[in-house]
């Protein structure tokens, strides 16, 4: 009985071989490849050719997969800001990716003898909703809904929730200040409720005698907002605004129209509904919608040419805050925006009483750079003679506590930090002393206030230049704060709000800070890796590549980023902060950019992480990437067969490496990848000529490495263990110490199966970097759970710091790399040689998780050592 | 100090390429003025000498080699630098070489492009 296959996870693929040859009608479904290989397994001369073109669609699957993974990097590399790029490009890498994918889809199949023919369904379904982005189709696309929650609302669909929703969602889900709870009615629930009260034609109608002036404005106003006021919203749109209402007793209503509080102003066109009971939800509702006709908003839509475009509006649901003190923060003075000063307007009580003027408006300011309050600040005000402000403007009141003025300031530095621009910040502090933020918008400054007062080329005169010209441009920014340097994880917990994050290595862990950071400064890492992801997602100014960061950086120091010019000033050069802000506005919020982050949502994330997870199907795919993970995963699987059927092969030659460690590797040339010898089936180690064998078994053999290894895994033990058979596990015995190489002069897959556990590698080594890969798969152990999973923990933690992308599901680490030159490639596969043999058994001595430290420093040293010595 | 700022034309039909360049431009000590349209950008010749034009290849109404003719025939010693997607680069190269300072293909990085213009006005203030 073969209860368990050789891969612990697919007794499935035991069992195929026998149904293969049962089931002769399936010939016709099954793909040539394979039966040319299965023809090849078992059929003399023929069986290594079947087994070459296996490997070969195997090799176009992993080529297609890399392009694919560099078509991805290089749209997200796009999304940096760094390049210049128009729509049409993105239409030309939705055409290639198109093409890749289904190429990718048909060569796993050929692997796989038609085994995975539902991929090609899902890639159809993937490859029409990235079409349906490209043509603007979102916001009506049926799996768009019509009612969702603030904090779930999508933050890249502005023609979907509105401007004023999306930055709320925003700064919610991103930036996790407090945000009053909410949900959003979306443009979709307006577009049922137009069709449903058949407005549409009639909207248009009136419009039109407005504009050949048959009709006048006010008039036309008034009709369509009572046909409005008059509709009946469609039942499900009512039962969902009545299910979220019913969570809080009072509600604000406010509009949140596609274009309001973005690239083009419409504050205060719309209506907003204070104070609204769970039972009147409806008709506010239908208030605010209305409102997108008033006489103001219709004017100001034709003055902006915008009449011709369809008008929609999504509405926006907000708890409201009982306030003590409310107001407005701007992040910039408007009346003098070069000046380091943000303004505060306030009154006692709820908001509206600022613009009822019906209170007192108090005002503060504090120094952008300090957060120090401008008053008691140095710098005398008063005496500017080009119309400053008078001194006394600025109040010193008790109303607001200066700890509130200084969270409400560092949030305002922090949105502006993500919005690329200046924020105008409706805030609220309720009568427990917590403050919020109700809105932000993007503060618009009056066409001369924006004028510099610095001539920003001249920058390098004025301010020491740290660095310059290093590194690569992650996500193009400018950024200040105090350099803060991360070697290990626990230094994250003191990361300050507004750092400068410096780090050797970009490594993934990084990512918890990314939202605090003003920039990132990296010596090394991968600007398609997941820190970058998230950089761009957060909109951090990011280059990674800066040799020396740690050491020209001092920590504690100030400086200012530009990654788009990759130069690093000393001190905060806030004449370059003022520019970015006034001048050069947000890219990450042109339609260019958002196409493609849209796009990118649908293609760069990855859902199907663990391949034993039942959702590992193509029906489980979601993404571009889940494809990719899917298809490859299930491709590597498909050759860890081969050596099952071949290990009763006679006819095949198989060589026994002669090595000093007990492995029992068999070696299978398919082309360059070894120096036969005349005699005899054993093969010296000088004789392996394939690139990436060679260098996997230094690292695995080498000498003398082991001479300081813990007593607790002495080499004796270590490698009486290696042999050690799985006798005790049935089922196991067959494959037990049958390893094998398939190899060509620069490939390697290698399947080990060492004593209890299940280890795959992939690699290719080629002269430049692109085609370049390592691909490690580990699973199994032959102790507790919980036990295996440190070493699991272990494996990830150290192939993490050789900049491995790894995902770790119980016992099982899957970790990549790739793109890197050949020289740093062979010195992974030896890494990877040496790792093999260190973790061998250690989960026996992983007792405790302190443990998974040590070894991992020991692993580090021994590494370190190893390299030393390469070198001499 | 305005007044020795060399003053560069951005010509595109896609609004984000100037958007883009524009402070980008501005930051190396450029005076930078945009068009989108390219009968605007012709009409604005007539009265304002550029430095520096960029201009796209494919626009609506005029395309980047009759805008190039147009601003040499007005300006002998204004520099031309023609920005044209990756696939027709080398088309483009061949079919005008003539008068051009540079090509560049989209997408392109900001740092290329501010490392063409810069060496277009050390030609320029060279002769000057």
């Amino acid at each position: 009985m073969r209860a368990m296959a050789w891969d612990g996870c697919s007794g499935e693929v035991a069992g195929r071989t026998e149904k293969g040859l049962e089931v002769e009608g399936l010939e016709t479904v099954i793909g040539m490849g394979w039966k040319r290989i299965w023809k090849g397994l078992f059929g003399g001369k023929a069986e290594e050719t079947g087994l070459v073109e296996m490997v070969e669609h195997f090799q176009e699957l992993l080529d297609d997969h890399q392009s694919l993974m560099e078509l991805m990097a290089d749209l997200g590399e796009k999304s940096g800001g760094e390049y210049v790029f128009d729509r049409k490009y993105i239409e030309d890498s939705m055409g290639r990716m198109r093409g890749l994918l289904l190429r990718l889809a048909e060569n796993l199949n050929l692997i796989g003898r038609n085994r995975y023919v539902g991929l090609y369904a899902v890639v159809d379904r993937i490859l029409l909703q990235l079409e349906g982005d490209l043509r603007g189709r979102v916001a009506l696309s049926e799996d768009m809904p019509l009612v969702v929650p603030l904090s779930e609302s999508p933050t890249d669909h502005p023609e979907l929730t509105g401007g004023k929703a999306e930055a709320l969602a925003c700064i919610l889900q991103r930036l996790r200040f407090p945000v009053p709870d909410g949900f959003v009615v979306t443009t979709r629930a307006y577009r049922r409720f137009i069709e449903h009260n058949r407005l549409e034609a009639r909207i248009h109608g009136w419009l039109e005698s407005w504009n050949r002036g048959d009709m006048e404005l006010p008039q036309v106003s008034r009709q369509i907002r009572f046909s409005i006021l008059a509709g009946i919203v469609p039942s499900d749109v009512a039962a969902l605004i009545k299910r979220y209402g019913e969570k809080k007793p009072s509600w604000a209503v406010r509009s949140s129209a596609c274009g309001e509080d973005g690239q083009i102003s419409f504050a205060g066109l719309h209506e907003t509904v204070l104070d609204v009971s769970p039972r009147d939800l409806i008709g506010a509702y239908r208030r605010v919608l209305a409102s997108l006709f008033s006489v103001e908003a219709l004017s100001y839509r034709r003055d902006m040419g915008l009449l011709g475009e369809e008008a929609a509006m999504a509405v926006l649901f907000q708890e409201m805050v009982p306030a003590r003190v409310s107001g407005v923060l701007q992040t910039l003075d408007p009346v003098e925006p070069h000046e380091d000063r943000m303004v505060f307007h306030y009154v006692a009580g709820p908001g509206r009483t600022i613009m009822e003027g019906k209170s007192r408006v108090q005002s503060r300011a504090l120094r952008r750079s300090s957060l120090l309050d401008w008053e008691k600040a140095e710098e005398p005000l008063g005496r500017d003679s080009r119309g400053g402000r008078e001194e006394a403007e600025w109040g010193t009141d008790d109303l607001l506590p200066p700890e509130v003025l200084n969270e409400l300031g560092k949030w305002g530095l922090a949105l502006e930090r993500f919005f690329k621009q200046p924020q105008e910040i409706e805030w609220a502090l309720d009568l427990s002393g917590r403050s919020w933020i109700l809105q932000s918008r993007p503060l618009v400054l009056q066409g001369g206030a924006a004028e510099m007062r610095h001539d920003v080329s001249q920058l390098a005169s004025r301010h020491p230049v740290l660095v310059k010209d290093r590194g690569t441009v992650v996500h193009a920014g400018v950024g200040a704060g105090v350099v803060f340097h991360v070697r290990k994880e626990e230094d994250l917990q003191r990361f300050p709000d507004g750092g400068v994050l410096v780090s050797p290595h970009a490594s993934p862990w990084l990512a918890a800070v990314v939202r605090k950071a003003s920039a990132i400064l990296t010596e090394k890492g991968s600007s398609a890796g997941h820190l970058a992801t998230i950089a761009r997602e957060f909109r951090v100014p990011t280059l990674f590549g800066v040799e020396e960061a740690c050491s020209r950086l001092r920590a504690g120091e100030v400086i200012t980023v530009d990654t788009k010019q990759r130069v690093v000033y000393g001190g905060r050069v806030e004449e370059l902060l003022i520019f970015e802000l006034a001048r050069d506005g947000s890219f990450e919020q042109s339609p260019e950019f958002r196409l493609l982050r849209r796009l990118l949502k649908r293609i760069a994330p990855l859902h199907l992480a663990d391949p034993q997870s039942p959702d590992f199907s193509p029906q489980g795919c979601r993404t571009v990437h889940d494809v990719l993970r899917f298809a490859h995963e299930k491709a590597v699987e498909e050759l860890m067969e081969v050596p099952r059927s071949l290990r009763h092969s006679r006819r095949l030659r198989l060589w026994e490496l002669a090595t000093n460690i007990p492995i029992g590797l068999r070696v299978l040339d398919l082309g360059g990848g070894i120096d036969p010898p005349s005699r005899g089936d054993k093969l010296e180690l000088d004789r392996v000529t394939s690139l990436p064998l060679k260098s996997f078994l230094e690292g695995l053999c080498g000498r003398g490495l082991w001479s300081t290894a813990p007593a607790e895994v002495d080499m004796k033990g270590m490698m009486s263990s290696l042999t050690k058979t799985a006798a005790a596990s049935p089922g196991l015995e067959e494959m037990a110490g049958f390893n094998l190489a398939l190899v060509t002069k620069d490939y390697l897959n290698l399947h080990l199966r060492l004593g209890y556990h299940i280890n795959l590698i992939d690699a290719r080594i080629l002269p430049g970097t692109e085609r370049n890969h390592v691909y490690f798969r580990f699973v199994g152990g032959v102790t507790d759970i919980t036990r295996r999973s440190r070493r699991a923990q272990l494996l990830a933690e150290i192939l993490s710091r050789h900049d491995f992308r790894v995902e770790v599901r119980g016992d099982l680490v899957i970790a990549r790399t790739g793109d890197r030159p050949e020289g740093e490639m062979k010195t992974i596969l030896s890494m990877l040689g040496c790792l093999v043999a260190f973790t061998r058994q250690l989960d026996i001595e992983l007792r405790s998780d302190d443990r998974v430290e040590d070894f991992v420093r020991h692993f580090m040293e021994i590494q370190g050592r190893s390299n030393n010595a390469a070198k001499v | 100090m305005a007044g020795q700022k060399l003053k560069v034309m951005v010509l595109d039909d896609e609004p984000i390429v100037c958007k883009r360049l524009q402070p980008s431009l501005e930051k190396l000590g450029f005076a930078v003025t945009t068009f989108t349209r390219s009968l605007e950008a012709l009409e604005d010749i007539e009265k304002n000498q550029y430095d520096i034009v960029i201009t796209d290849l494919k626009m609506k109404d005029i395309d980047g080699i009759r805008f190039l003719e147009e601003v040499k025939k007005r300006y002998p010693r204004s520099e031309v630098i023609v920005i044209t997607g990756f696939a027709t680069l080398d088309t483009a190269k061949e079919s005008f070489k003539k008068g051009v300072f540079d090509f560049i293909a989209k997408p392109f990085k900001l740092s290329e492009i501010q490392e063409v213009v810069l060496k277009a006005a050390a030609k320029i203030t060279g002769e000057a």
